[in-house]
């Protein structure tokens, strides 16, 4: 298959924590670039290598970095590579800045102490705001192709469901609750909502278990919150429709051995389930088969034939798994992590080839 | 004065996905079941893994029984919210609006640090013996916290929480399990990391953040997945190679290992520089995650001098 491809300008790796996806997903947007592609890389949390070696800082949280290629060869001409690193907060406050009526409207959501929690911490967030900048960069067509690095979790593909769950939040009912009066000018529950629908025991038990200043922070929250519910609503839907769209395509990478099969074919199945066009799936650091020495004392090149025994079976296991038909690449653990572009350069040369091949 | 690792409740085993932290968990869990302690390993993860590492079936959620004095659990934070829920609202009819309404199910996956808070509120409960009649009596938890994000948003939840709620059943439990987080006799927090550069450098963040935001200190800090250090004779051997490739051509085992042995060096040399306080090194050994891994990663600990500390 093209890892590489005009059908396909958007390029998501998933895959859990750890697996070097952020590496991997840099070295295929440095050949991207290379082929001539205006290309961007958006990733969380960069290693300081990483960082260095794309020539990108603190900025990137702000705005779009361009990469210096000077030092590459074969560069196809119109080719360039941007890199921004992705801020769930800053991107959160960008999008109310967009949305907010007026600036006073505006400071009255930043200004929250609600709204300080829930973009610090709230689940699904930071992976909502990954989708948004994806669209944002997809839309205002810069780029030929942009890379999407995913959060550094085991639940990486939370943020898949992040625009479905904030829609079917603004769709259940539960903010037309949220939006009711609920409290007077005092701050004390209004004796109407007490006795509301929902019923004196559960707003009792609200009282009792939640407590009621979370409760009016919430309600204000939603209510300066509400008038930028139909902008934010609509922005989730499309970015769900972006996702789903074929010229989405996934990258799975995942971690070599028969422990992270499981993790590999859970995520596969989360994306087919989801409705989401996996790509290539990559094993990353498979170490290379070498002989076990003769019997002796226990050292690191018995660990070496061990760990490419492990890998060797770990990945035909998870090849009959996945089917004939699944782009299946192993790349080879090297002696030292690639840290600078020349390197990086190499690895998306040995992807896109690879996968090129295999088809 | 410190105090003996044997005598704490909570043990909370902190690091980045794919670190160990469960063959660590495990490892602990057996050393405090050993040393007379009444011990449930606790994890936070859908897809079970403990009960591989002590040769047990999966626990589908329930405590059960892993060895002399040892207990393993899966804990999943919305169904520990939903009992809580359950008892606080003695009749079935009303938790069951509660539980199917959106506004609850809203609440609870979204409100700030509320699942967090649930994990350790449950395990405060087994401590106290309030988890149920049939639950086991309990005198250490040992928690395999969850591997997303950092480890400071579990233990910075419960006040979090309880700054948030102000009032009711809540508010006392996420304070009561402040106090045993912020509590270095009862309470202890044992990271684990690779010696890689970005694992290195979270668990560097950890400790400083632990510090700053919840005024806890490390206890242990476990460097997992080590090669077997290089003979002497071999690392001279390196030195007089003058063509790099060649060598790697000539033997890439030796070669892969020199490297990822001197690369794990470098890390541990920076951890050894940025964190004063007690490490354990632990190798990687041939062995898949089960029981067998879990004593010889035992065995190595306990050779170690950072070990003995613990338990004095």
């Amino acid at each position: 298959m093209e890892l590489i491809s005009n059908d396909a300008p958007l390029l998501v790796f998933v895959g859990a924590g750890g697996v070097g996806k952020t590496t991997l997903a840099a070295a295929t947007a440095l050949r991207a670039a290379r082929e001539g592609k205006r290309t961007l890389v958006m990733t969380f949390d960069p290693s300081l290598r990483l960082k260095d070696a794309l020539g990108v800082g603190e900025e990137a949280r702000d705005r779009e970095v361009p990469v210096d290629l000077a030092g590459l060869a074969e560069i196809h001409p119109g080719g360039s590579l941007h890199a921004s690193l992705l801020d769930a907060r800053r991107t959160f406050d960008r999008l109310i800045e967009r949305y907010a009526p007026d600036n006073q409207a505006r400071d009255r959501i930043l200004g929250n102490s609600f709204y300080g929690q829930l973009s610090g911490s709230l689940g699904g967030i930071l992976e909502y705001m990954a989708v948004e900048r994806l669209f944002e960069a997809a839309r205002d067509g810069h780029y030929d192709q942009v890379i999407l690095d995913t959060p550094p979790t085991r639940q990486a593909l939370d943020f898949l469901e992040a625009p479905a769950r904030i829609v079917g939040f603004l769709d259940s009912g539960a903010l037309k609750v949220a939006l009711k009066p609920w409290f007077d000018e005092k701050g004390r529950l209004k004796p109407a909502a007490r006795w509301g629908g929902l019923g004196r025991r559960f707003e009792g038990f609200l009282d009792d278990v939640v407590g009621l200043d979370l409760l009016r922070d919430m309600a204000e929250f939603f209510q300066v919150f509400a008038p930028l519910f139909t902008g934010f609503r609509e922005r989730a839907s499309e970015v769900e429709d972006l996702l789903r769209s074929p010229r989405t395509r996934f990258v799975l990478v995942a971690g070599p051995g028969e422990e992270a099969i499981p993790d590999a074919l859970f995520f596969a199945r989360r994306l087919a389930q989801a409705g989401l066009h996996l790509g290539a799936m990559v094993v990353n650091r498979v170490h290379p088969l070498l002989p076990f020495p003769p019997e002796g004392r226990f050292d690191g090149r018995h660990l070496l034939a061990w760990l490419g025994e492990r890998d060797r079976i770990g990945l035909a296991r998870l090849a009959e798994l996945a089917g004939p038909r699944q782009p299946l690449l192993p790349v080879p653990l090297s002696a030292d992590e690639p840290t600078d572009l020349p390197a990086l350069a190499a690895l998306g040369d040995f992807l896109a080839e690879g996968l090129a091949e295999g088809s | 004065m410190p105090t003996s690792l044997a005598t704490r409740q909570l043990i909370v085993v902190t690091g980045k996905g794919g670190v160990g932290k469960t063959s660590v968990a495990a490892l602990l869990g057996s050393a405090l079941a050993a040393a007379g302690r009444r011990t449930l390993v606790a994890e936070v993860d859908p897809r079970e893994n403990l009960h591989r590492m002590l040769g047990v079936p999966p626990s589908g959620g329930e405590i059960l029984r892993a060895g002399s004095r040892l207990w393993v659990q899966n804990l999943s934070p919305q169904r520990v919210i939903d009992d809580l829920v359950r008892e606080q609202l003695k009749f079935d009819l009303i938790s069951r609006r509660v539980l199917d309404s959106p506004i609850y199910q809203h609440f609870t996956a979204g409100a700030p640090g509320l699942k967090e808070m649930a994990v350790l509120g449950h395990a405060l409960r087994v401590l106290k013996g309030e988890a149920g009649k049939d639950a086991p009596a309990i005198d250490t938890v040992i928690l395999d916290a969850p591997a997303t994000g950092h480890g400071v948003a579990l233990l910075a939840a419960p006040l979090l929480v309880s700054e948030a709620i102000r009032s009711g059943p809540i508010h006392r439990l996420s304070a009561q399990v402040a106090e045993l987080i912020a509590d270095p006799v009862r309470s202890a927090i044992v990271a684990v990391t690779l010696a890689e550069e970005m694992p290195v450098q979270e668990v560097l963040e950890l400790a400083e953040t632990l510090r700053t935001r919840v005024g806890r200190e490390l206890e242990l800090l476990v460097a997992n997945g080590l090669f077997p250090p290089v003979p002497t004779a071999e690392g001279v051997r390196r030195s007089e190679e003058a063509n790099e490739t060649a060598t790697a051509a000539a033997d890439p085992a030796g070669y892969l290992w020199r490297h990822r042995r001197a690369s794990q060096e470098r890390e541990l040399a920076r951890l050894a520089e940025l964190w004063p306080g007690g490490r354990i090194d632990l190798p990687q050994l041939p062995l898949v995650g089960g029981p067998e891994l879990v004593a010889a990663l035992r065995r190595e600990a306990e050779a170690q001098a950072a070990w003995g500390e613990l338990w004095s």
